[in-house]
């Protein structure tokens, strides 16, 4: 099983407060630890436990600064063979379908059979780049996975859905799953372990080194123009509609048309 | 035979062992656990049972007190046969997750709380603390620790040394956001890499500042330091140290008197590993008002509260009463007012036994600053 698992090394936002910089469109991260993505970590054991259940060779994807080696080395200690990371200040990395089309010219050209990630990160929280990932790849995809069985050529995806439901699909290898954080227990990377890791390849490479245009990934390219980040301020009142079913729906439907949210 | 074993049975000095029983007769965990230290030294100089006794969950029952070292009259630490059975665990990194997020935020924000490095000094708000610069000078260079500078219970330690020190015009200074973990935790939850990577780097930190000694506001820092780093230029005490010293010097005046019954817990890093069991009970006797008593288990055969020993991130599967808990009620007995102590864990442990005992109206859990910090003057 050829594997690769692509992962983001975001800050961690739980502890600290969150401020917006002056330009309104970049967060302050002084104050911030950086760390794995939550959801990446666990696409990492997955595909470590999916290697120590038969065979497998695992190349660790990710687009970041030089500061994310030692997320890398921490993957690649648990298990992981080698790893690229994709460092280029070109990358409209804001918008995920451009992150998507960076991580599969990293990948493409090469054997796989399976592409982990996690299905959301913790910073941003779109969903997307997994999907547009697999899209971009022209696989098969299955989102939110919580159990992954291999058969022969093909995965048994369980995927969480809305409501509490769980759907179990058949995906012909190769293939994207989008890994759901509690799918594992991810394992502790031992400093001695990330020593020895030190003798794993990590290749270090530019746009240019995996064969991507740069305008086709940069601002010019992406359809997602970034306006404004703000802390969404907290409402202290509350409006009840009241009447009947029909009145309600006329007065909701003219407080969202003036609110300009239709 | 092989390597690995020669390397267990000589690093721990397995045959050195006579099985007396004075390592388990002392334990103070067996109460609640199943943990028999004196059958692990016996078991662990088969090469063969050693993954199948690392695999057994008493070995994260230890607090790493340190009582069985203490009583072993052959000069053994038995514990550390257990450590070395968490580092087998450790080294195939399947681990609790408490235990797996603790040390990897040491490893990368340099604490085991998960807090970010960058809020390290945040305790410092609002005083006037005086911060070191390498090669300048000074006689005493603090210490903080990473639970006293990162837990609102216990930052008061720190803030109120910082009021004490500035009052007696002592020469001092802290270090800023670049104090690391000493690795105490580390040590004792078995993360060999990890501690000796701290020993490494610490050690080039702390030798940059030209002190004449480091004062430990912790001690588990405290015994940590003194015991496992052998580069350290400077001396290494504990705060009760520079406190009582400056009390003799007259350093340290009253304005009020606190007219308490005080019981003086002693805490297993400070006392029964690193002998300071008189400099605490000094400080105390001499708020005015302070009327000090003993427990039964005191100084050297103090019981332990259970917080040391990694045990911050490892819960005991065993529901019997807590140690911290008997702790309480033996205060309780005693009538004492205040149970003191000279430790971050100490107070954690034995606040939280206190509240759940629902003894907060009669009694409360004080650390020795925070008693100073009320009746001296700053």
């Amino acid at each position: 099983m050829k594997m690769f698992v692509c992962i983001k090394y975001v800050p961690d936002t739980s502890e600290a407060e969150v401020k917006v910089n002056p330009d309104g469109v970049s967060v302050d991260s002084s104050r911030f630890s950086f760390d794995i993505n939550d959801a990446d970590n666990y696409a990492v054991e997955e595909s470590v436990l999916i290697k120590e259940a038969g065979e497998g060779d695992i190349t660790v994807l990710s687009i970041g600064p030089k500061q994310s080696d030692v997320m890398i080395r921490m993957a690649m200690a648990k298990g992981c063979d080698q790893a690229i990371r994709v460092e280029d200040d070109r990358i409209a990395s804001h918008d995920p379908l451009m992150v998507a089309k960076v991580l599969a010219g990293a990948i493409k050209g090469q054997e796989f059979d399976l592409v982990l990630t996690g299905c959301m990160a913790g910073d941003d929280g779109h969903m997307s780049t997994g999907v547009a990932l697999a899209e971009e790849l022209g696989v098969n995809h299955a989102s939110m996975v919580k159990k992954v069985e291999v058969l022969d050529g093909k995965v048994k995806a369980h995927r969480e859905l809305e409501g509490g439901l769980l759907e179990v699909v058949e995906l012909e290898l190769p293939a994207v799953l989008t890994i759901q954080t509690g799918i594992n227990e991810p394992r502790y990377a031992p400093i001695r372990g990330i020593r020895a890791a030190q003798k794993k390849e990590l290749k270090v490479a530019s746009l240019d080194d995996i064969g991507v245009d740069p305008v086709a990934v940069g601002p010019d390219a992406s359809m997602v123009i970034l306006e404004q980040l703000y802390i969404p301020e907290v409402e202290s009142s509350a409006e009840f509609i009241e009447g009947e079913a029909e009145e309600k729906a006329d007065k909701l439907a003219s407080i969202l048309v003036k609110g300009g949210l239709v | 035979m092989s390597t690995e074993i020669q390397t267990f049975t000589e690093k721990y000095d397995l045959l050195g062992c006579i099985q007396c029983g004075r390592c388990t007769g002392g334990c103070p965990v067996t109460v609640r656990a199943d943990l028999n230290v004196r059958r692990f030294v016996y078991d662990a100089y088969y090469e063969e049972k050693l993954d199948e006794l690392a695999r057994l969950a008493e070995i994260w029952d230890c607090t790493a007190c340190h009582t069985c070292a203490v009583r072993c009259p052959k000069g053994l630490k038995p514990l550390e046969v257990l450590l070395g059975l968490r580092t087998m665990i450790i080294e195939s990194g399947k681990v609790e997750p408490t235990v797996r997020d603790a040390l990897q935020s040491v490893l990368l924000e340099g604490n085991p709380w998960e807090k970010s490095r960058a809020a390290r000094s945040d305790w410092m708000e609002g005083l006037d603390v005086k911060i070191a610069e390498p090669d300048v000078p000074v006689e005493n260079l603090i210490f903080v620790c990473c639970t006293i500078a990162y837990d609102p219970r216990v930052r008061v330690i720190a803030r109120n040394a910082v009021s004490l020190l500035n009052k007696a015009g002592v020469d001092y200074a802290f270090l800023d956001d670049s104090e690391t973990c000493c690795g105490s935790e580390v040590f004792t939850l078995g993360e060999e890499g990890l501690f000796e990577m701290l020993v490494e780097d610490n050690t080039e930190l702390l030798n940059e500042y030209s002190a004449k000694r480091i004062v430990c506001l912790s001690p588990h820092c405290f015994t940590t330091y003194k015991t496992k780093y052998p580069d350290l230029k400077a001396e290494v005490i504990h705060y009760t140290q520079l406190l009582d010293e400056m009390l003799k010097d007259g350093k340290i005046s009253w304005k009020g008197e606190l007219n308490r019954r005080i019981v003086y817990h002693d805490p297993c890093y400070l006392g029964k590993q690193g002998d300071i069991y008189e400099e605490p009970r000094d400080l105390l006797r001499s708020i005015p008002g302070v009327e000090l008593v003993e427990f039964d288990r005191c100084r050297e055969r103090s019981l332990c509260c259970e917080g040391g020993g990694g045990k911050m991130w490892v819960e005991s599967e065993s529901k019997k009463e807590r140690l911290a808990e008997t702790r309480i009620k033996d205060a309780k007995a005693l009538e004492a007012d205040i149970v003191a102590v000279a430790c971050p864990f100490c107070v954690l442990t034995l606040e939280d036994a206190l509240k759940g005992l629902g003894y907060e109206e009669e009694m409360r859990v004080a650390e020795i600053t925070e008693l100073l910090g009320e009746f001296a003057e700053a």
